[in-house]
């Protein structure tokens, strides 16, 4: 009979799970390039079909550069040819005159190379289906824009020069002229994204306006390059100096 | 008394004692003399961002570094070590962002994605706020040609297509040492379009980090409990983060990180609730690196002799 019990509590025993602890724990961090791992081969060829598919429609050369075209904070030669171009199509699309144009510092993924700046290279940089968005507004709601932004050396505008102190906006004008007041309007053209609230600017939910131009931010960028290309002449990048810190 | 209760009360006693013998010796009661020790291998990337190929050489910092061919055969190397004469035991995780960021995305919407990492035999992922950029209806369709579970615990998809596709989390059995993985997911609102999550209903990490250790330690008896988190690796302001879940959190020994596309050169080590060290990895973005983390275990409860947990370094 006790004999019998044994057993029974061995078979419970061995069905509990008896556990582990951990005695000892290392890490590294292995760099992935061509002197730490060749190719493989199985990977490689399971790609080769899709590389082809993409390669078709994503080296059209759009324009050159002298140099390569970085962002940067608070101000980059990309951050200003990029919302340059943003606020020009998006001019010409409107059919109306838009008083500057905003890109979320985020939202731009990549630099440009020197040399050949292909379709490939603005997916590259812009790879989001954002819509661009046209924003009528007060002075107040623009003012309160350009400080979300500034906050953290994040501005990146076009149509516009400002100046920052301790990444509050101090001073902005217009290259159009105009002098931001409270009580008057303004339109803004910008991605959905930030439209609708994105990167914390929920405050811009409710301008006067919200026009959806249907141009993708993409198509933009991609029109307006193509458009620097065909004047034969390169792409100098250079900062205009249109955030200045105090 | 019936026989059967008697038995029950006899089999309680000889149990109880058992318990308590193994707490301290366990080896000698389970069994018979040697110990052994077991080895696993975590591999993670994070915020691979569709980087299939490598960065092109374009003088930039990180040209030439990448690519998923590459890491396939630094996988394959490392799966095929041996260790104490048997081939070594690997999970490999990935964070979050798998998508977004290379045209291969915008053309191929996350097909290529998915079907490398399953040649790659990865074993779960996490959703980050990238995910979403297809849309819904998107996640329905690449993930489904995923061989790996997306393990997500705080993201309620009820409302959402989504709805069952997704697992909280998943519990590995390598060479009898139980591994419970679990998935956090970043606050979708004010990052990912509304049109994108739709009715994805974000649960807080904390309460579900601490719901998910004690799940996973003391329901499913897990030995090793693994967040892989996409909430970012630490913010200057209350933001929740690793740091913050590490710290306010119980039964959690690891979180891969993500989404901050942070270089760490070496897991760092932040004290959870218990005053336990939890180790917080992150290991960059687009596939540069690969992490690995060597876990070594031996049977049994890690008591000392005042019968506190042992504390691993």
């Amino acid at each position: 009979m006790k004999k019998h019990f044994l057993l029974f509590a061995l078979a419970a025993l061995s069905a509990c799970h008896p556990g582990y602890h951990l005695t000892n724990r290392t890490a590294s961090r292995i760099g992935v390039d061509s002197l730490s791992a060749a190719t493989d081969s199985s990977v490689a060829n399971f790609l080769t079909p899709y590389r082809q598919g993409l390669n078709k429609t994503m080296n059209e050369v759009l324009a050159r550069s002298t140099a390569r075209i970085e962002k940067g904070q608070p101000e980059g030669p990309l951050n200003d040819l990029l919302t340059d171009a943003l606020l020009k199509q998006a001019t010409e699309r409107y059919g109306k005159p838009i008083d500057c144009s905003h890109l979320n510092y985020g939202g731009i993924r990549n630099n440009l190379p020197e040399g050949n700046i292909t379709t490939g290279s603005i997916f590259e940089v812009m790879p989001f289906d954002n819509q661009l968005i046209v924003l009528t507004m007060t002075g107040d709601m623009l003012r309160q824009m350009l400080n979300h932004f500034a906050k953290g050396d994040k501005l990146v505008i076009g149509g516009l020069r400002a100046k920052l102190h301790n990444g509050q906006l101090q001073s902005a004008t217009f290259t159009n002229g105009r002098t931001l007041q409270p009580n008057e309007t303004y339109t803004v053209v910008m991605s959905d994204y930030v439209a609708n609230g994105g990167d914390e600017a929920g405050f811009l939910k409710n301008p006067i306006k919200s026009e959806n131009i249907n141009y993708l931010m993409r198509d933009a960028l991609i029109d307006y390059f193509r458009q620097l290309g065909k004047t034969g002449q390169p792409i100098n990048p250079v900062s205009d100096g249109r955030i200045s810190i105090e | 008394m019936d026989a059967l209760a008697s038995n029950r009360r006899q089999f309680l006693k000889v149990f109880g004692t058992a318990a308590v013998i193994g707490s301290v010796a366990p080896d000698v009661l389970a069994y018979s003399g040697k110990s052994r020790a077991t080895s696993l291998t975590i591999l993670h990337t994070n915020d691979v961002h569709s980087r299939l190929d490598p960065f092109p050489m374009d003088g930039s910092r990180n040209a030439g570094k990448g690519g998923v061919a590459r890491r396939a055969t630094l996988i394959q190397k490392i799966r095929q070590e041996q260790v104490n004469g048997q081939p070594r035991h690997v999970l490999l995780f990935d964070a979050g962002d798998i998508f977004q960021g290379t045209p291969y995305f915008n053309i191929y919407k996350g097909e290529p994605e998915i079907l490398a990492m399953n040649q790659l035999g990865y074993d779960a992922g996490t959703i980050g706020n990238h995910d979403f950029d297809g849309g819904i209806d998107n996640m329905v369709t690449q993930f489904g040609k995923a061989r790996f579970p997306l393990l997500i615990a705080n993201y309620d998809f009820k409302n959402t297509v989504l709805d069952g596709r997704t697992m909280p989390f998943k519990i590995f059995e390598k060479d009898g040492v139980r591994v419970g993985v679990f998935g956090l997911g970043i606050k979708p609102e004010g990052l990912i379009p509304r049109d994108a999550y739709k009715e994805t209903k974000y649960l807080d990490p904390i309460e579900i980090g601490n719901d998910m250790g004690a799940k996973l330690r003391s329901d499913k008896k897990c030995d090793y409990v693994i967040c892989l988190s996409h909430l970012g690796y630490k913010y200057n302001d209350a933001t929740v983060s690793d740091n913050v879940l590490a710290a306010k959190t119980k039964q959690i020994d690891l979180i891969i990180g993500g989404h901050t596309h942070t270089f760490l050169d070496a897991p760092v080590a932040v004290n959870n609730l218990d005053g336990q060290p939890v180790w917080i990895n992150q290991v960059g973005f687009a596939g540069i690196n690969l992490g690995r983390i060597d876990l070594t275990f031996d049977r049994g409860k890690a008591v000392s002799s005042a019968g506190q947990s042992v504390e691993v370094k």
